[in-house]
């Protein structure tokens, strides 16, 4: 008897068995089954066989593919071929999902690691969480999602964001939690059943409860929309107990004393809050992504939160006064109510621009521009994302809401493949735009006939806005432009470098910056049809792309080569921002990026980057003012490192093997705080590393206003 | 009069958003100085009557508003910039009401010559003093050490301070 030669250079006997079952799965596929033939093929197979001295995988299958085609079995022979190729797919799947789960195990793989700057892989619980990851991707590329979409998936033409959690998971993206319904209403969790809070104390308590079941249950951000007047009845409880107290003791100024309480009690419950949001960890292996949306409540106990809220953060973390950089902290900024000296709660703005010359964080959101370019007001879900106007029953609703998750588009790859050729760029972006539709049906598609049992807190105990019972299916509450789904795209900087060479910048340039636009505006046309087409929410959303930066890029460098302006950075500009080393002033920089939040009105985000600002308010009030007659939501980036060897506070030095003072030299990633924006939410790269392509960028990054 | 640099918008000296001129020619010669290059009075390029335009223009702009101008250097207040800084003072004072001026000199207010003080009297705010290394202090406004006088000159600026 003979012996193969397998892939893996072991020897194994010859069975002809395996061939006989192959060729008649190819015979069947092709509706040309016959056993007769079928024995004859295989004998003559053998024959052949038997003739040669050495055998291998490879060699049997040229036989096989001879053989056929001598018989004329031309359909028969292709169906093998293909057979034969999808059996390599899957083998080389296995075995990446046995290198992958090696490097796991190894700790090893560093992109693997590092991935998302909000993970502690070195921790179980992450460790956890990515072995599932990795499972749940590998099962969804190989038995859900189709052939064409993981091709597309993998050759890095799209990116299937999150793959790791749907649609292996029928779980979506990001939301708005329904903080008032639950409160108000009570909601059960695990066993307890959890009444409407009696003070501000126990609201904090409860939403950081709430925060942390929601945020186990979706893998993106959780966002509480307008939390200052969400929780200001609670103040009022607050404020009458200590005035009842005050009675009760016969205190001379009883009012005085259930202000000065209410105040120190409001102040601790957030800075409760923010410990809790800043320690927790889900059950997904990571620090929820948090955001707090306020600063558009009128009330005195509306007002207090506000300044609950900013003099915490402020204040800082821990015995080293640390930056929180959790949860994201989005202040609202209003004409009548804050934005202009007169209005009365102009020195809640003036306090958070303290916050941000210090804590970079609130990032700020223009009430106007918002509405105007989203259709209504309400905080992003996540770091940027932006749902549509909806109405229920007449009024407009935003609360329970939710995002179902984004497939993203590789624009520079298809600049690269038209080589310059703009009719074919826009000619080949439709294909690309077919692709993209259907992985976002196949997020929609698993979202189908699922139980609301599957995440009571969202479904079933008003996370979500509703209380469904527990065999309700969900898929209702997702249509209709409820909930968003979203288009992401990376790298127009990249792609118009791609079209037309890089000796002009596309800042300079009017006519590049046209065509800029018209490729934003074709996605969006794209996804307004498919909202037409099927009902649901499409929408166009600017991809942050904390890895996908660096993905995209590499893929394409590996195939088009290290192009100047395109590929030779190692890492793609997050969607329709300015190239980070382009050095303008911020003010020419929000004018630059102005167009685009109304077209890619599903997620957006302007930032500028700017030297220290504590001394400056005044400067940064400037920025924020220019801001807002012109974007939505706008962010400040300052240097606010500091080291706890020599006292330095300003920026860190930024190298590819990490960061050192500037003053002291101190290296030591324990003794400092280090803040940077990463896609949107702030981090701290001194203690969890950045991916390679994030750190180049942040390294490139160029100040807008730096003057030495 | 020669200039080393000049930041048509800047957020870092002085308070608000500004305009930035960092005259050429300093006498001090401060241990520690951040830019010694400064120093000598053929550095840079010239000053222009252009460039004076431009200042005049910039602080116009109604699209990004400035505060005002600043002064720095080297020193504004070097004997041989006097006459430049005056006329450059002076334009902005006619030209641009309600932008403010502030200097930045290593001799102190209280002992300037006439001729500094002729220029002075256009300053709103002026912060004085030589870079002390040893009194070197990284987190002080508008200061490097501590040393340095802000002194809020005119009447507006003191009611703001
Ligand atoms: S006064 Fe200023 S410019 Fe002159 S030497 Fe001292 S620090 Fe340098
Ligand atoms: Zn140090």
């Amino acid at each position: 008897m003979q012996s193969v030669i397998k892939r893996d250079g072991q020897k194994v006997e010859f069975n002809l068995h395996r061939i006989e079952t192959a060729v008649s799965r190819a015979m069947d596929s092709v509706a040309n089954a016959d056993a007769a033939l079928l024995t004859h093929l295989c004998t003559e197979i053998e024959i052949k066989l038997s003739k040669k001295p050495a055998l291998d995988i490879q060699e049997i299958q040229r036989t096989v593919e001879e053989t056929l085609i001598e018989h004329q079995l031309t359909d028969v022979a292709r169906a093998y071929i293909s057979y034969r190729k999808s059996r390599d797919i899957e083998r080389e799947r296995r075995s990446s999902l046995n290198e992958e789960i090696k490097s796991l195990l190894m700790q090893s793989n560093d992109d693997l690691l590092n991935e998302n700057a909000n993970k502690d892989a070195n921790v179980i619980p992450t460790q956890r969480d990515l072995l599932a990851g990795i499972v749940a991707r590998h099962y969804a590329k190989a038995h859900i999602l189709s052939e064409q979409i993981v091709t597309a998936h993998e050759s890095g033409a799209i990116h299937y964001h999150d793959l790791d959690y749907a649609p292996f998971f029928p779980m979506f993206n990001c939301m708005l939690v329904d903080l008032k319904g639950m409160l108000c209403n009570g909601f059960k969790m695990g066993n307890a059943e959890i009444a409407s809070p009696k003070s501000i104390m126990t609201a904090t308590n409860v939403t950081a409860q709430i925060i942390a079941q929601v945020a186990s249950h979706i893998y993106g951000g959780t966002t509480i929309d307008r939390i200052d007047e969400v929780l200001e009845p609670y103040v009022t409880l607050s404020y009458e107990k200590h005035l009842a107290m005050a009675g009760q003791w016969n205190i001379p100024d009883q009012e005085g004393y259930a202000h000065a309480q209410i105040e120190r009690e409001c102040y601790d419950a957030f800075q409760a809050l923010e410990y809790e949001v800043n320690t927790l960890h889900t059950s997904n292996g990571q620090t929820p992504f948090v955001t707090f949306g306020f600063g558009l409540g009128k009330s005195w106990q509306a007002k207090l939160i506000q300044q609950s809220i900013l003099n915490v953060r402020i204040d800082g973390l821990g015995k080293n006064k640390k930056t929180a950089v959790f949860p994201k902290l989005v202040f609202a900024i209003k004409k009548g109510i804050n934005q202009q000296p007169e209005d009365p709660n102009y020195d809640i703005k003036q306090l958070a621009l303290e916050c941000a010359s210090q804590r970079m964080y609130p990032d700020i959101l223009n009430y106007d521009q918002v509405v105007e370019k989203t259709g209504s007001f309400k905080t992003p879900m996540g770091c940027r994302s932006f749902l549509g106007k909806y109405e229920h029953e007449g009024t407009e609703l935003h609360a329970g809401r939710n995002n179902l998750g984004v497939v993203s588009l590789n624009l520079p790859r298809i600049a690269l493949q038209a080589n310059g050729n703009v009719e074919l760029f826009f000619e080949q972006l439709q294909q690309q735009l077919l692709i993209c539709k259907e992985a976002l049906m196949s997020r929609i598609e698993r979202l189908q006939k699922v139980k609301a049992k599957i995440a009571p807190i969202l479904y079933m105990e008003g996370a979500c806005g509703v209380r469904l019972k527990a065999e309700d299916n969900i898929s209702e509450l997702f249509k209709n432009g409820r909930a968003s789904i979203s288009l992401g795209y990376i790298g127009i900087h990249e792609t118009i470098n791609a079209l037309f060479g890089d000796d002009a910048h596309l800042f300079d340039d009017p006519q590049r910056q046209q065509v800029a636009v018209e490729i934003v505006k074709t996605l969006k046309a794209a996804v307004d049809l498919w909202t037409q087409q099927t009902g649901y929410g499409f929408s166009l959303y600017s991809t942050p792309s904390e890895n996908l930066c660096t993905r995209f890029c590499k893929i394409d460098q590996k195939e088009f080569g290290s192009i100047k302006g395109v590929t030779d950075k190692g890492y793609y500009t997050n969607s329709f921002h300015l190239d980070v080393e382009k050095k303008v002033n911020p003010y020419d920089k929000i004018d630059f990026e102005q167009p685009y939040p109304a077209i890619a009105s599903g997620g957006f985000i302007c930032y500028g980057e700017y030297p220290n600002m504590r001394h400056n308010l005044k400067a940064l009030e400037d920025i924020w003012d220019y801001s807002y007659n012109r974007v939505p939501y706008y962010g400040t980036n300052t240097p606010i490192d500091e080291c706890y060897s020599c006292g330095y506070q300003g920026e860190f030095d930024c190298t590819s093997k990490g960061f050192s003072c500037p003053s002291c030299g101190n290296k030591e990633n324990d003794k400092m705080s280090v803040t940077r924006r990463v896609c949107g939410y702030l981090g701290s790269p001194n203690a969890r590393p950045f991916n390679a392509g994030k750190q180049e960028e942040v390294i490139r990054r160029v100040k807008h206003l730096e003057n030495s | 009069m020669n200039y080393h640099a000049y930041h048509s918008l800047d957020v870092v000296n002085g308070e608000g958003t500004r305009c930035t001129l960092f005259v050429s020619g300093c006498e001090h010669k401060c241990k520690g100085c951040y830019n010694a290059s400064t120093w000598s009075l053929m550095n840079g390029h010239p000053f222009t009557r252009a460039l004076e335009d431009q200042i005049i223009r910039d602080l116009s702009d109604t699209r990004i508003k400035r505060q005002g101008l600043s002064l720095s250097g080297g020193d504004p207040l070097h004997p041989a910039n006097l006459t430049a800084v005056l006329q450059l003072v002076q334009r902005v004072r006619a030209e641009c009401p309600g932008k403010d001026i502030w200097c930045w000199t290593g001799y102190k207010l209280a002992s300037l010559t006439e001729q500094q003080q002729h220029v002075v009297q256009y300053i709103d705010v002026l912060i004085d003093g030589k870079f002390i290394e040893a009194q070197k202090q990284p987190n002080l406004a508008w200061r490097g050490s501590s040393n340095q006088q802000i002194h809020y000159l005119s009447q507006t600026e003191r009611a703001l301070a």
